[in-house]
């Protein structure tokens, strides 16, 4: 067995795109000794990639906006599944954790007095998402990564060392891969084990307290926008700790990614072309999207083209264009018009910002945009259309926690935060939720994990050395097979079964199918082999990686046999209607005892608070809720008086 | 070797564009079983629409799947997969194989050390970002809000922020690759991105950091740095801004 390399923290993040380092700063402000360990390089987490802005109700371009038309919001997004109370404290939030990175150095685009500049989005009533060009998330992780060497700094001085970065209290390990959390015998969480990716050596950190920040999914699916990190591993731990997932079955489908060449498929478009006026057109030219409006959304998008232009320069007197829509709306209609036979050349729809806007807007407001449809499409998006079409792209289910502390479902010292987690965005997330998600609930783990450690006063767990002797086998066994099979073929087929039959549009049967040849590939990845030297090696990686894929895509798949309607990022062909009994349903999914499957069932939502109902119209809530669950509220619409309490 | 997938017979057959043979010629090293780097020459059938991070991942899915370099947004946002290809600094996952001749080399990026095959210790890179302090400075209550600042103090600096830490440039620079001690261009553009910023409080200390022997005074402006940046930065101009605010004491 090898020489085991042994750290000790108070709290243990696994993951450092935004909510990681996030929770870093707020556990470490907290006092308390601190790692992040990320499957890359410190700075390149799959939050780059976020272009179109942080959404938080500072109201620095429309001055009625305010933490109650964000919360409105983002309950229609997620058609009213959320959990209410993150929704809630992330409207609320938001804007001081906006503020508060920019006093850590964050570079925002400005309104002409010199605040943080604000843009339009799909589902955003007002123009709502700070932003920097179309490169917010590199900015946000760039500024976190700052802060944190900042920290280091900070305490090496204080120290009177001569750097921190190896030695303080926040130590980042980068390049290492979690493979497993350790556990007491009563179920708490202990720490974790894992290997460095460079040497393959392994390494056991002991800690009381671990932050699940490992993003999302999408590495599940052929076509994605996520980044390679993106397996579901954070996921895949906490259901191995005893943990479980919520609401899995939705998956969305960012509406716009490029389909054309095939080797960038899925990369995505920002959904800042559509806010700074790109429409999107079908072959015949038609801006399809009007005839997609849902009865749900109907009060709130213009019903002709001349109303929706008029809605950018005179947003109090016009309707917003439906193709703001909120995005699971979108890829639905993008989806239904290439099979109708109206799509571009390469199986999506046009995009055309060229016509819209003058060429010099188009460089200043979206330059990424524009060098990568330059580059990668041979495209200049400033004369022509874009062709674009759904890419898998975030994941609204995740980790069951608790809202106010993010401590995980029923493993005491567990926490999760960002994408890994669920509830926050309910069946569809809008866009920009993600980063303020990011601020709000990062922080708030940080913090949920710094209090739980201090609560213990000492007494620290011990990490069971027969646990850890069984992770060492586990993670070995791979490269120990001698003729298995190679991990690249199982990822490919999985790949392709989750975007064939649980992708944007499913069925019972097609699900069925999924879950039948699931299966047989969880049985083919007992026996994956990875033969070569430990150090750098990429097959043995994903072999490893494809536990918690394949876990997680069996998630997805039986929470979306199991809900029969169709909301947000699920859509069922053969239940095409939302359903009022559904929307108090949440899906959770546990490992079963034998830890070979997945199990899933329903749990009933708590009811949403009377003073947040009061935020919506009557009218509205009809449309969502079942009559019993409205008995108790007054029968007149709200919305006079409800105005009257934002304008004051 | 580690294991690698069959090809499934459709995927290069559905694409409506002709193929066209490359040849990749790899610099590898896997010093767990040969102490020397070495070449290795693999074919692949590419449509002119890849790039050259396609060509690397078909290789490891197909060919050798113990082929190791860094990678991961894949758009060049995250900065992860510089390497030397024909000899210049690129990221593979921007360099189309339409503009690229029938033989492409690949090599690790130069001057820092050598891990596995296209991979290198970024450490010593990193380590010189930390020590020009990359992060704002400033004294006194921070703001309840957000600081003020202007659209054009807020254009100054624009350009630097853009730095996605890929180390093309700093690893493209002659005085990096025999000086272990000079900070680079990516440091010195990092610097610049808080120097040049209106908010920032900490102009002197930063200063005095690149005014070091080992400082901006080594860069003997070559642009190889600037013909490097994937983003498009102008990065000795950068450098010389710089050097004119220490030789000015003025930004």
């Amino acid at each position: 067995m090898d020489q085991l390399e042994k750290h000790s923290y108070d709290v243990l993040i696994i993951g450092a795109g935004g909510s990681g380092l996030r929770a870093a700063i707020a556990a470490h402000e907290a006092g308390l000794r601190v790692a992040i360990i990320c499957k890359s390089l410190f700075g390149k987490a799959h939050t780059v990639m976020a272009e179109g802005g942080v959404a938080a109700a500072m109201g620095n371009r429309n001055p009625h906006d305010n933490w109650r038309v964000h919360f409105r919001d983002t309950m229609r997004g997620g058609k009213f599944l959320n959990n209410w109370r993150m929704a809630e404290l992330h409207a609320k939030e938001s804007p001081d954790r906006v503020w508060e990175l920019e006093t850590y150095g964050a570079l925002f685009d400005r309104t002409k007095d010199g605040k943080i500049s604000q843009r339009n989005f799909g589902g955003h009533e007002y123009p709502r998402l700070a932003h920097v060009g179309d490169r917010t998330g590199l900015e946000l992780i760039r500024t976190m990564q700052q802060k944190i060497v900042s920290l280091q700094q900070d305490d090496a001085r204080r120290a009177g060392m001569p750097s921190g970065a190896h030695d303080g209290r926040l130590k980042v390990f980068a390049e290492l891969t979690v493979t497993e959390l350790l556990l007491t015998p009563s179920g708490a969480v202990s720490g974790a084990f894992g290997y460095w990716r460079e040497t393959g050596r392994f390494v056991v950190f002991k800690a009381p307290a671990v932050i699940i920040a490992t993003g999302g999914i999408g590495k599940s699916f052929k076509v994605t926008s996520n980044s390679w990190e993106c397996t579901g591993d954070g996921m895949g731990l906490a259901l191995r700790a005893g943990s479980t997932l919520l609401n899995m079955e939705f998956v969305q489908f960012h509406p716009t990614g490029m389909v054309w060449p095939p080797s960038v498929k899925g990369i995505l478009v920002t959904e800042g072309v559509r806010g700074d006026g790109g429409v999107l057109r079908n072959s015949e030219g038609k801006r399809f999207m009007f005839d997609y409006v849902p009865d749900v959304f109907r009060a709130q998008y213009a019903e002709t083209e001349d109303e929706a232009d008029r809605w950018y320069d005179d947003p109090d007197h016009n309707k917003r264009t439906p193709d703001l829509l909120p995005r699971d709306e979108v890829a639905r209609a993008i989806n239904a018009e290439v099979k109708a036979g109206r799509g571009s050349p390469h199986g999506g729809v046009f995009l055309d910002i060229a016509s819209r806007l003058p060429k010099d807007e188009i460089l200043r407001r979206l330059p990424s945009m524009t060098h990568q449809f330059k580059e990668l499409a041979d495209v200049d998006i400033t004369a022509e259309p874009m062709e674009v079409g759904p890419t898998c792209h975030y994941v609204m289910g995740g980790i069951e926690v608790d809202a106010d502390t993010a401590a995980a479902a029923r493993v005491p010292g567990l926490f999760s935060c960002g994408e890994a987690a669920g509830g926050m965005h309910g069946s569809n997330r809008l866009g920009g939720n993600s980063l303020s998600d990011l601020l709000v609930f990062g922080r708030r783990a940080g913090e949920g994990a710094a209090a739980y450690v201090k609560a213990l006063q000492g007494s620290y767990p011990v990490v069971p050395q027969v646990q850890v002797n069984e992770c060492m086998q586990t993670a070995l066994a791979p490269l120990e097979r001698a003729d298995g099979e190679s991990p690249y073929v199982v990822h490919q087929e999985l790949q392709q079964v989750m975007n064939d039959l649980v992708g944007i549009i499913r069925r019972a049967d097609e699900i069925q199918h999924a879950l039948d040849v699931l299966e047989k590939l969880n049985e083919r990845s007992r026996h994956l082999a990875a033969s070569g030297p430990r150090d750098f090696n990429p097959g043995w990686h994903l072999a490893l990686d494809l536990r918690n894929m394949l876990l997680i895509a069996e998630c997805i798949a039986r929470a979306a046999l199991l809900r029969e309607e169709s909301r947000g990022g699920h859509t069922r062909d053969d239940y095409p209607a939302m359903s009022e009994e559904w929307r108090k349903v949440n899906l959770i999914c546990s490992l079963s005892a034998d830890g070979r499957s997945v199990e899933v069932v329903k749990q009933e939502m708590p009811p949403m608070r009377g003073d947040l109902m009061a935020l919506f119209s009557v009218e509205e809530l009809k449309k969502y809720f079942t009559p019993e669950e409205l008995q108790h509220l007054p029968a007149e619409d709200r919305t006079d008086v409800e105005r009257k309490v934002e304008v004051s | 070797m580690t294991a690698v997938a069959e090809r499934p017979a459709e995927t290069r057959a559905e694409a409506p564009i002709e193929t066209r043979p490359v040849r990749v010629k790899i610099r590898r090293y896997v010093p767990e079983l040969n102490p020397e780097p070495y070449w290795q020459t693999f074919e692949v059938h590419a449509l002119p629409t890849d790039r050259v991070l396609n060509l690397l991942l078909d290789i490891k899915g197909y060919q050798d799947g113990s082929l190791t370099f860094r990678r991961s947004c894949a758009h060049g946002v995250c900065g992860s997969d510089a390497m030397r290809i024909n000899g210049v600094n690129r990221l593979a996952c921007k360099v189309l194989v339409k503009d690229m001749p029938d033989e492409i080399t690949i090599e690790p990026i130069k001057g820092l050390p050598l891990e596995k095959d296209l991979v290198v210790d970024m450490e010593p890179f990193f380590e010189a970002y930390r020590s020009i302090k990359p992060f704002l400075i400033t004294y006194g209550q921070p703001p309840t809000r957000e600081h003020i600042q202007s659209q054009a103090d807020r254009e100054r600096f624009d350009d630097t922020t853009k730095c996605i830490l890929c180390a093309a440039c700093t690893t493209s620079c002659p005085v990096y690759w025999t000086d272990g001690q000079y900070f680079g261009p990516a440091a010195i553009v990092n610097a610049h991105r808080f120097i040049f910023d209106s908010r920032d409080e900490g102009t002197e200390e930063r200063l005095e950091i690149l005014n070091d022997r080992e400082g901006v005074w080594r860069c003997r402006t070559t642009f190889n740095c600037t013909e490097a940046c994937p983003r498009g930065i102008e990065v000795t101009q950068a450098i010389a801004e710089v050097k004119k605010a220490l030789l000015y004491r003025r930004v």
